[in-house]
């Protein structure tokens, strides 16, 4: 079957649906991180699982979603970051169509480039927020270190964001690949938008 | 009062108090802006509601403030010291600036945020313009998160009852959770099946004009608060004229 | 009002090897009450989706034949158009929730919204739904604060709003305690008295041979026989099929009673008694004996 371009914006219900799902994935990940107190952030697992499901559009839409919900309901500062969800969203998507995420070796490779993604967009948010910061406690005490030996703010600032980003992605890729592995398949076809019906006559 | 106005207005506003300081470019304008949003929350009878996204925040900035005293490029004058830590005033201010700043989306934020019905808020994007199909996942999103972090206390509750405590090795911790929360995740995957069937028999795909069940309605008061404001942005970009032709 | 015809209606899902609906033909007159039975897998719920447009135009898949809704065809229509003439109500009261409605009112404007109705054309319609199913009490709760039969009558109602002329009720009741599922049962037979065509999967024999005009026997995808409830039941082959008929009828069968007009077993209580002679005025059926 011949898939037409993956930046369809023409979304089914199904793939539609699967939004409000995958954000409330994010909030299950934010808040287990939170009881298990783990250094890792695990809010993005939502988005990486339905941008590989359904795409970069689908996972754009679920980044920017999560990120305006958030910035309502718990922190405002969350809005300005919905541009890195977005980023996220688009990369785990592109990466899922260009067959990257098949083994656990891909979904590890993929977190890299996520968490570099991320970190890009990240940065110059966290300069102009927080003066380079990013509230994580390791990060920030790299960053501490990185400004005491007289790092240029971009860098220290990116290193910061880097080394919480790169655990972060990696497992929260490994663990929605996880997941797509145990969904069935006859549910994860209806989130494709490029299915054709065949005549049997 | 607060409440009843069109959400409209208060996005307007959230417009106006985070650009006009830019525009004017003083942290007093900043500053003033505060002022103003924390008048209009103790108006609205919710200004102790932002309690909660402060510490949040306030917990950042207070690392920024010590890093920055002390380690930031510019710093030249000592403002004080505790024991050997030198803290400096370029640092401070920096850090005061970043703080302003941030304090200020949060409160213009919170006016919006906390004296508007999530519901009315989408409806309003879906009147401006917004695609209804997002609208419908907005809301949807805005019904999922109680219902997850109730879900969530659940189980965590359940865990604590069974002597499985939150404390200890980081591994049993997690093996312990995960069979708890995979049947919540897949559940909610495995059901979107279902709901989007239930949505398309009821005219969800429609091409057709949608109309509205409540409708939304500006009041007198409308008019005022965004004339006061529009005139506020006019004014401070007419000051940045000023300075820019000095 | 419409006419249903199903033409050689063949399905197979996507990813599926077989068909799950195989060489399908019958005609619904306006008005009817039809039952369908069968086992698992039987292809029931893929025939009821057939009939709103779900099975093509949602899964997708492979497709022949048609069904005509009046002169509408399913196959070639959006979801959108065919549930104005078409609701249907499905198992699961849960997953039937929009799930971005804060009241049973809005939830039941929901379809009325996307339609484009008017402002109180909406508002007399909802009203006259939530009434029929008498949940006009809860209009103010949260639709999940509902009970299960409560919820499954918001579901009802959420459908008969939009002014179908047929309705499909996919098992409406076998996720429901007896209690909900009794208030099911009798908001459907108030909508039968309306005079709406009414399609009903329902796995309590019983209720089936009640209600129903005629009743489609389903086997693996295709439709053994499609007649009255006597006839059905009155198969000898039924256990072939996982079905089992109505207590009644197998009492009857057990011990040869038949209706003598028709030749066949009787298939409901009040039928059985007036066959075996059991009147007001004869209280007890023993004597006859």
């Amino acid at each position: 079957m011949k898939r037409t371009s993956m930046w369809s914006f023409n979304l089914n219900t199904a793939s539609l649906v699967l939004i409000p799902a995958a954000v409330g994935i994010n909030y299950i990940g934010k808040l287990f991180a939170g009881a298990l107190k783990l250094p890792l952030w695990l809010d993005s697992i939502g988005t990486i699982l339905a941008a590989c499901l359904a795409g970069p559009i689908v996972g754009a839409i679920c980044g920017a979603i999560n990120n305006i919900i958030y910035g309502f309901t718990l922190d405002p500062v969350s809005f300005i970051y919905a541009v890195t969800s977005i980023g996220i969203g688009v990369a785990a998507g592109i990466l899922a169509y260009k067959g990257r995420i098949k083994t656990a070796v891909g979904a590890i490779l993929s977190g890299l480039v996520i968490a570099l993604v991320a970190t890009v967009i990240s940065t110059p948010i966290n300069i102009g927020m927080y003066g380079g910061q990013t509230g994580n406690l390791w990060g920030d005490a790299l960053f501490t270190w990185c400004t005491a030996s007289h790092f240029p703010m971009w860098l220290a600032s990116g290193l910061d964001e880097l080394v919480v980003d790169i655990p972060d992605k990696v497992a929260s890729v490994l663990i929605a690949f996880g997941i797509y592995k145990a969904l069935p398949k006859n549910l994860t076809v209806l989130y494709k938008n490029d299915q054709k019906i065949e005549r049997l006559d | 009062m607060i409440h009843k106005l069109d959400p409209n207005s208060k996005i307007i506003y959230i417009f106006v108090a985070n650009i006009a300081p830019a525009l004017i470019g003083a942290r007093m304008a900043t500053a003033s802006f505060i002022l103003i949003s924390i008048v209009i929350l103790t108006i609205g009878k919710v200004l102790h509601k932002t309690a909660p996204m402060l510490e949040f925040s306030g917990l950042i900035l207070l690392t920024v403030a010590i890093i920055q005293g002390i380690f930031h490029q510019g710093n030249t004058t000592v403002a004080f010291a505790l024991g050997s830590v030198v803290f400096y005033k370029e640092g401070l201010m920096f850090a005061l600036g970043i703080a302003l700043n941030v304090i200020n989306i949060l409160m213009s934020f919170s006016i919006l945020v906390l004296t508007t019905k999530p519901s009315d808020m989408v409806e309003t994007f879906v009147h401006m313009g917004l695609s209804p199909r997002l609208g419908y996942v907005m809301s949807s999103v805005f019904q999922i998160i109680p219902q997850m972090t109730k879900t969530m206390a659940t189980i965590t509750d359940a865990q604590r009852s069974r002597g499985m405590e939150t404390e200890g090795k980081l591994k049993t911790r997690i093996k312990a959770f995960f069979p708890l929360i995979s049947p919540v995740v897949m559940n909610s995957l495995i059901s979107t099946k279902e709901r989007a069937i239930a949505l398309e028999v009821r005219g969800f795909g429609s091409k057709q004009k949608k109309t509205f069940l409540n409708d939304l309605q500006k009041t007198r008061y409308d008019d005022i608060f965004r004339f006061v404001l529009i005139l506020i942005l006019i004014l401070s970009i007419f000051w940045r004229v000023l300075i820019w032709l000095k | 009002m419409a006419k249903i015809v199903a033409e050689h209606l063949k399905y197979k899902y996507p990813l599926s090897e077989k068909l799950a609906l195989y060489d399908i033909s019958f005609t619904i007159e306006p008005g009817e009450f039809i039952g369908i039975i069968g086992e698992n897998n039987a292809g029931k719920s893929t025939l009821c989706q057939a009939m709103v447009g779900i099975v093509p135009n949602f899964y997708k898949g492979a497709y022949g034949g048609k069904v005509l809704i009046g002169d509408m065809e399913i196959a070639k229509s959006n979801i959108s158009d065919i549930c104005k003439k078409v609701g249907i109500v499905f198992q699961n009261p849960f997953n039937q929730v929009t799930g971005c409605k804060l009241t049973v009112y809005e939830e039941v404007a929901f379809g009325l919204e996307n339609m484009g109705l008017p402002r109180s054309e909406m508002i007399d319609r909802i009203d006259y739904s939530l009434k029929l199913l008498d949940i006009y009490k809860y209009k103010d709760r949260n639709p999940f604060d509902l009970s299960g039969g409560q919820m499954q009558r918001m579901a009802i109602a959420s459908i008969i709003a939009m002014r179908p002329e047929v309705i499909i009720l996919d098992e409406p009741t076998s996720q429901l305690d007896p209690q909900g599922s009794e208030e099911v049962f009798r908001a459907v037979q108030n909508l039968s008295r309306e005079g709406i065509t009414i399609i009903m999967v329902e796995h309590k024999m019983e209720k089936i041979a009640e209600y129903s005009d005629r009743v489609m026997l389903l086997h693996e995808g295709k439709l053994i026989a499609f007649e009255t409830p006597e006839k059905i039941f009155s198969r000898d082959d039924l256990d072939c099929y996982g079905v089992t008929a109505p207590a009644y009828t197998r009492i009857c069968k057990s011990l040869g009673i038949k209706n003598k007009k028709t030749g066949f077993y009787p298939v409901t209580l009040e039928e059985t008694k007036s066959l075996i002679g059991f009147s007001e005025k004869e209280r007890c059926p023993y004597d006859q004996n």
